[in-house]
């Protein structure tokens, strides 16, 4: 087959030290936009009956994940958009399934480890997975190159707090779960937390190669999709698990409610890994943990009955790994290091032949030059999966119940309203800053 | 082993490319891993 001629070496300038700082304070803002949904992402499965298998309940989950993976994009910029971006690097669709299947296994492993040592214990030791994102990220992606030594004791600094700061929530662990309950939790958690810190390596493949997270997600999707229509009729069986399905009618709603909220997080997590790269994205986006907390305290009453000294331990590790994750997101990377990172970029579009200006444009948070007027809006196909997905999920509130237990609704109330605050304003500095490239 | 050539996209080029890159194989070893950890508890 002739070559492509059509396809230029990235050859990559560097990026303006204005735009640069923009698209720096953009990422920290995603990232902290994306700690707020992903922490009240997980709040829905504590509405649903503990008798239901969790793969069952990750499957549903993956079910609202899957549509508002394809809904979101399709409402924001439209899925010509993601033809264009297959198109340019039409290898990143083999890494963003690979990541959805890696996502599939994790978030499964997370139920475990909810239902065995809790929301509010849980949180931070997946969030471990921070400390191996900052691994990846200076070993293959040149992150923290060239940083200087003040950055260097931020990042690790904060890190060590964040350890910390899980090490003291596992040990409150001990008094909220059953003997024998705790270790399997623990090892689901620290399973998961493994498993999305190295999921984030697909992640900056893309994103060091141009391309938006909105097309990315369509196609991660689908592993996701994929791994766990898999692993439930493997372990469930196909019969057994359209009576489980069937049986878990009322509560449908409420974990695909609990996919599409984590897929709004993830999609701000996805943006603050384009932007400041994994080694801060993550550790921003794990400011979750936090909002679980607050999610598993203040509406469902989780360490009611707990001794002063179980919520020492809580408050005090949670605290350290939130400031653990500020030390992160205030040593932001330098013009210098940043050139670094456009090494790696080149690195990459150099193996996957990937035309040197849309890894540029990328980079910079803009439209590649000729794209612009090319893009077409939205098409049929984007109002009828905006529109079926609007519609699924209106039957499926129309079928829900609520559980019969304590729930602080104000609470609640306050925390919903807090996350689509943050919604609105990152969306709109998305927007302005980037048109959500 | 057969060198991919990078400007060549057809899918064979493209797959070879992909698994001839050392940092595919990180994920799926972490993915297999999980996979199994998933069996234990289950």
């Amino acid at each position: 087959m002739p070559a492509a001629n059509a396809i230029t070496p990235p050859v990559q300038t560097p990026v303006h030290a204005t735009r640069l700082r923009t698209l720096q304070s953009l990422g920290i803002f995603c990232g902290f936009a994306a700690g707020a949904w992903l922490g009240g992402a997980e709040a829905p499965i504590k509405l649903v009956n503990p008798d239901i298998s969790p793969i069952t309940v990750s499957l549903i989950m993956v079910l609202g994940v899957f549509l508002a993976r394809w809904s979101v994009p399709a409402f924001i910029r439209g899925t010509a958009h993601v033809r264009n971006d297959v198109r340019q690097a039409p290898h990143l669709i083999v890494w963003a399934v690979l990541a959805g299947c890696m996502w599939a296994v994790a978030n499964t492993l997370t139920i475990y480890a909810i239902r065995n040592v809790g929301l509010s214990i849980a949180f931070p030791l997946w969030n471990t997975n921070s400390l191996l994102g900052i691994f990846w990220g200076f070993l293959l992606f040149n992150e923290l190159h060239y940083a200087g030594w003040k950055r260097w004791l931020g990042v690790i600094g904060g890190a060590i707090c964040m350890f910390g700061g899980a090490t003291l929530l596992a040990i409150a662990s001990s008094h909220q779960a059953a003997p024998g309950k705790a270790a399997l939790g623990i090892f689901a958690a620290l399973g998961a937390g493994i498993l999305w810190g190295t999921m984030y390596i697909p992640y900056r493949k893309a994103y060091l190669t141009g391309m938006n997270p909105l097309s990315f997600i369509t196609f991660f999707t689908v592993g996701e999709l994929a791994t766990m229509t898999l692993l439930a009729v493997g372990y469930r069986g196909a019969t057994p698990l359209w009576h489980e399905l069937v049986s878990a009618r009322a509560v449908l709603f409420w974990l695909m409610l609990g996919g599409f909220v984590w897929v709004i997080g993830d999609l701000f997590q996805q943006y603050a890994t384009k932007y400041v790269g994994i080694s801060r994205g993550i550790p921003l986006s794990n400011t979750n943990q936090l909002w679980g907390l607050l999610w598993g305290i203040l509406v469902f009453h989780e360490l009611r009955g707990a001794g002063h000294t179980v919520y020492a331990q809580v408050a005090g590790g949670s605290i350290l790994m939130a400031l653990g994750a500020v030390a992160i997101a205030l040593s932001s990377a330098t013009a210098r290091e940043h050139s670094s990172w456009q090494d790696a970029a080149d690195r990459e579009g150099k193996r996957y032949g990937v035309e040197g200006e849309y890894v540029q444009a990328g980079m910079e948070g803009r439209e590649m030059q000729g794209r612009a007027a090319t893009s077409a809006g939205r098409t049929m196909i984007d109002w009828l999966l905006i529109l079926g997905t609007t519609a699924l999920f209106a039957v499926l509130a129309m079928m829900a119940k609520l559980p019969q237990m304590e729930i602080g609704l104000g609470w609640g109330i306050v925390l919903a309203l807090a996350m689509l605050s943050l919604l609105a304003t990152c969306g709109i500095a998305l927007w302005r800053t980037t048109r959500f490239r | 082993m057969t060198t991919p050539n990078p400007t060549d996209r057809a899918p064979r080029n493209l797959f070879l490319r992909v698994t001839t890159d050392v940092h595919f194989w990180i994920p799926l070893c972490v993915l297999l891993g999980g996979l199994i950890l998933l069996d234990k508890l289950s």
